[in-house]
C-alpha cells in the first residue's frame, strides 16, 4: 500500500512538472511561439544571387500573416509594398529597384529565424522588416553576425532598450513610452492619490513603474501597487487593501480578462473614482462586457498612436487609402529610410544602411518626407532629414524613436480623444 | 477587519475550488487517474453557459443547468470513446491521453468560440457588507453551491445504492465485481456526476469571471494543488483543502505581494506532503 502510494506521489510530482512546464510553454505560445506557419510570397524560388548586380536590391518582409498578430502583419506588408511603389516609381535607388521577399512568422521566433536566413543568405536581403517583439529579440545576433538591417514599426518590447541600437531598429517608441505618458495623464489631473493594478508581466510592469515615477515625483500619493496574476475567476483579493484605501484613481495595466473583472468588482465593491487603462482595453467591446454606465466619464485610456496633425502624416493619409491602419505609417517609413540610407551611404548592404539611417533621419540637412524628396535633395548634394508619417524619427542609443500617445475618454459607450502627447512631449 | 475582509474572500475562493475539484478528485478515486482534461470540461461548462445565456437570450438558471448536463454528457462521451478502450494500459497512460484531450476539447472552444472576451448577460454583482465585511451576492452563491453539493454528495455516496457502489469500486474495484457490482454502469455513473460537477464549476467560473478560452484551463494548477493536499483518502479532505488553499492564498495578500498566490499555494502543498506524504486524507479509504 506504502509502495503504491509513493508510485503516486511520485506521478504526482512528475505531473506537476508537467503542467508547470506546459503553462510555461503555454505562456511562449502567447508571445512568441504560435504554431509556424509559413508562406513565402510569389517571387518564384530562392536563388542565390546578388540582387544589386541585377538591378535590383531586396528588402524582406518577415510578419505574420497568419495567427494572433496576423492582421497587423498584413497592414505592416501592405504598408511596406505601397512604400516601396513609391520608391520604385521614383525610379528606384542607386542600388536598383527595390523587390521585396515576403515570409509569414505566425508569431513565431524560430520561423522568423529560418526565414530571416533564408532572406539574408539566399535572397541577398540588405534589410528585413517587420518582425513582431519575439522575433526581433531572436534576430538580433543573427543581423549583427550578417550586418543585415532590422527593423520593426510595432515592437515595443523594453529587451530591444538592451540590446537595439546597431542594425537593429523600430519605428515604434518603447514600452516604456506607454509608461511616461501615462504618469503624465496621471500626474496631470488634481488627483491626491493613486492605486496601481498591474498584470504580472514584463510589458505591464516595466512602464507602471515609468508611470509610479512620474507619479510619485509630482506628490501624488501612490496607495497600492499591486501586481495580480491573470487567468482567476475573480481579483477581489488583490482588490482588498486597494478599495480600503479609497484612492482618487486606479491605474489598471491589464489585459481584457482580468481587466473586465477588476473594473467590475471594483465598481460593486464601492469605487467611485477616476480609471486610467492601457492600450488593451481601448476596444469597444470593453464597453459591453463591462457595461457602459459603469465607466462613461470615469474611464480613460492611454495608448500609441500617429500624430494626426503632422503635414508628412496628412500629406501620406492622402496618397495612401489605409494610412489610418495600426502602424500603417510606421511601416511606410521603415522601408522609405531603408531606400534613403542605400541612397545615402552609396553602399548597396546591410552594412551601409546601418552606417547612415541615423543620418538621415536625424540631421540638420533638408527636411524630406518622401523617398523622391529625399532622393532629389542627395543628389543635389545636401544632406537629408527624413520626417516621417509616424512622426519625428530620432532614433536614441538604442535604435528606438519618440512615440506620440493619445487618451481616450469613454463617453456614451465609446472612446473619445480628448487629449494628445506628440513625440516632443517627452524629448529630453 | 481588512483580515477578516481576505479571510472571507479566502473562503469564496475556496468554495470555487471545492468546486472545481471534488469532480476531479472522483474521477481520480474512482478510475484511477489524473483526469487533466476535467479543467476543460470547466470550458465547456462555462462556454455552454455563455452561448445559451447571452446568445441565446436563457435566463441563468435554465442555462446553467443544461450547461452542466450538457458537460455531463461530454465527460461521459468523452470517458467511453477516449479512456475504456485504453483503461487496461494503466493510469500513465491515461494520464497522458487525458493531457491530449485537453487539448482537442481546448481546441474545438478555441474553434467555435474564437478569440476575445465573454461575459454573461446577468447584470452586476449586488454587494452586501454584513458587519462591515463585502461579499457580493454571486460570491454567495458560490459559497452556497459548494455547502450544497458537499451535503449532497456525501449523501449520495453514503445513502444511495450507486453512491456505495462507486465508493466499493474506488476502494477496491475487483472485489467490488466480485461482489456483484456493475463496474460498467458504476463508472458511467461516476463519470456523469464528476462531469457534471465540472460543469457546474464552469457554471460558477462564467458567473464570476471573464470568459476566455484560455481561462478554463488555466485553473489546472490549482486544482492539482487541491487535490495533492487532499490525497488519496475521504472525499471529504477535497473541501477542507479546497479551502486551506483558498484562504492561504487570498490571506497571504494581507502580508505577501499578490502576485505570489499561486507560490504560497504550491508552498503549502510542499510543506504538507513533507510532513505528511500521503496528503491531508491519510491512508485510501472510502
Amino acid at each position: 500500500m506504502l509502495l503504491k502510494r509513493l508510485g503516486w506521489l511520485r506521478l504526482l510530482a512528475a505531473l506537476m512538472a508537467f503542467s508547470l512546464v506546459a503553462a510555461a510553454c503555454g505562456d511562449d505560445d502567447d508571445v512568441a511561439t504560435d504554431p509556424p506557419a509559413e508562406q513565402t510570397d510569389g517571387e518564384g524560388p530562392p536563388a542565390v544571387e546578388d540582387s544589386s548586380a541585377a538591378g535590383e536590391v531586396t528588402v524582406g518582409v518577415l510578419v505574420p500573416l497568419t495567427g494572433e498578430l496576423g492582421e497587423f502583419g498584413a497592414i505592416v506588408a501592405d504598408a511596406i509594398e505601397f512604400g516601396v511603389s513609391e520608391i520604385n516609381d521614383a525610379g528606384g535607388t542607386q542600388c536598383g529597384m527595390i523587390r521585396t521577399v515576403v515570409a509569414d512568422t505566425g508569431g513565431d521566433a524560430e520561423t522568423g529565424i529560418r526565414e530571416a536566413t533564408n532572406m539574408i543568405e539566399s535572397e541577398g536581403a540588405v534589410a528585413v522588416l517587420g518582425p513582431t517583439s519575439g522575433v526581433m529579440v531572436a534576430l538580433v545576433d543573427l543581423a549583427k553576425r550578417e550586418e543585415v538591417v532590422i527593423m520593426s514599426p510595432y515592437a515595443g518590447t523594453i529587451t530591444l532598450n538592451e540590446l537595439g541600437g546597431d542594425f537593429v531598429y523600430r519605428t515604434v517608441s518603447s514600452d516604456l513610452g506607454d509608461g511616461a505618458a501615462s504618469g503624465l495623464w496621471l500626474s496631470s489631473r488634481g488627483y491626491e492619490s493613486v492605486a496601481f493594478l498591474i498584470q504580472n508581466e514584463e510589458s505591464t510592469i516595466s512602464p507602471a513603474e515609468v508611470a509610479r515615477g512620474a507619479v510619485e515625483t509630482s506628490g501624488i500619493d501612490i496607495t497600492d501597487f499591486v501586481v495580480y496574476n491573470p487567468g482567476q475567476p475573480s481579483y477581489q483579493a488583490e482588490l482588498t487593501t486597494v478599495l480600503a484605501n479609497e484612492p482618487d484613481a486606479i491605474f489598471l495595466a491589464g489585459g481584457q480578462e482580468s481587466g473586465v473583472t477588476v473594473i467590475k468588482e471594483a465598481v460593486v465593491g464601492g469605487f467611485d473614482g477616476e480609471w486610467l487603462f492601457t492600450a488593451d482595453l481601448a476596444v469597444p467591446e470593453i464597453f459591453d462586457a463591462v457595461g457602459a454606465e459603469l465607466i462613461n466619464d470615469v474611464a480613460f485610456v492611454e495608448f500609441a498612436d500617429a500624430d494626426p496633425s503632422l503635414p508628412e502624416f496628412i500629406s501620406f493619409e492622402e496618397r495612401y487609402d489605409a494610412a489610418g491602419d495600426p502602424f500603417a505609417p510606421n511601416s511606410f517609413d521603415m522601408v522609405t529610410l531603408v531606400a534613403l540610407a542605400l541612397e545615402a551611404s552609396g553602399q548597396c548592404d546591410g552594412a551601409g544602411v546601418n552606417s547612415v539611417i541615423r543620418d538621415v533621419a536625424d540631421s540638420d540637412g533638408t527636411l524630406v518626407s518622401t523617398f523622391a524628396e529625399g532622393q532629389a535633395a542627395l543628389a543635389a548634394g545636401e544632406s537629408i532629414n527624413y520626417e516621417g508619417a509616424s512622426g519625428p524619427l530620432v532614433f536614441d542609443e538604442s535604435g528606438t524613436v519618440s512615440g506620440a500617445y493619445t487618451i481616450q475618454q469613454a463617453q456614451a459607450g465609446e472612446w473619445v480623444n480628448i487629449e494628445f502627447y506628440p513625440a516632443s512631449t517627452f524629448d529630453g | 477587519m481588512l483580515f477578516l475582509q481576505f479571510l472571507t474572500t479566502g473562503v469564496v475562493t475556496g468554495c470555487f475550488l471545492i468546486l472545481a475539484t471534488i469532480g476531479f478528485s472522483l474521477t481520480r478515486r474512482v478510475e484511477g487517474f489524473l483526469n487533466i482534461a476535467h479543467a476543460e470540461l470547466l470550458g465547456v461548462g462555462a462556454f455552454t453557459t455563455w452561448w445559451l445565456n447571452a446568445d441565446k437570450d436563457w435566463h441563468i438558471v435554465p442555462a446553467g443547468v443544461a450547461a452542466i448536463m450538457f458537460t455531463a454528457l461530454v465527460g461521459l462521451f468523452v470517458a467511453r470513446l477516449i479512456y475504456d478502450p485504453i483503461r487496461e494500459r494503466g493510469p500513465a497512460v491515461l494520464l497522458i491521453t487525458s493531457t491530449g484531450v485537453a487539448f482537442v476539447i481546448g481546441g474545438v472552444i478555441d474553434a467555435m468560440i474564437g478569440t476575445g472576451i465573454r461575459t454573461l448577460e446577468i447584470g452586476l454583482a449586488t454587494s452586501y457588507e454584513p458587519f462591515g465585511i463585502r461579499i457580493t451576492n454571486y460570491q454567495l452563491i458560490v459559497v452556497a453551491f459548494a455547502a450544497v453539493v458537499s451535503v449532497s454528495l456525501a449523501l449520495f455516496l453514503n445513502r444511495t445504492r450507486t453512491g456505495l457502489a462507486i465508493r466499493a469500486m474506488s476502494v477496491n474495484p475487483d472485489l467490488a465485481a466480485s461482489r456483484g457490482i456493475d463496474v460498467r454502469t458504476t463508472s458511467r455513473a461516476t463519470w456523469l456526476l464528476s462531469s457534471g460537477l465540472a460543469g457546474l464549476a464552469g457554471v460558477m467560473l462564467a458567473v464570476l469571471a471573464t470568459l476566455t478560452t484560455d481561462l478554463p484551463f488555466a485553473q489546472i494548477l490549482q486544482i492539482l494543488a487541491v487535490a495533492i493536499l487532499a490525497g488519496l483518502g475521504s472525499l471529504y479532505t477535497v473541501i477542507l483543502s479546497g479551502l486551506i488553499i483558498g484562504i492561504a492564498m487570498d490571506v497571504s495578500v494581507y502580508w505577501i505581494p499578490a502576485g505570489y498566490r499561486p507560490l504560497v499555494a504550491f508552498s503549502l502543498v510542499i510543506l504538507v506532503l513533507l510532513f505528511r506524504p500521503e496528503g491531508l486524507a491519510g491512508t485510501r479509504a472510502a
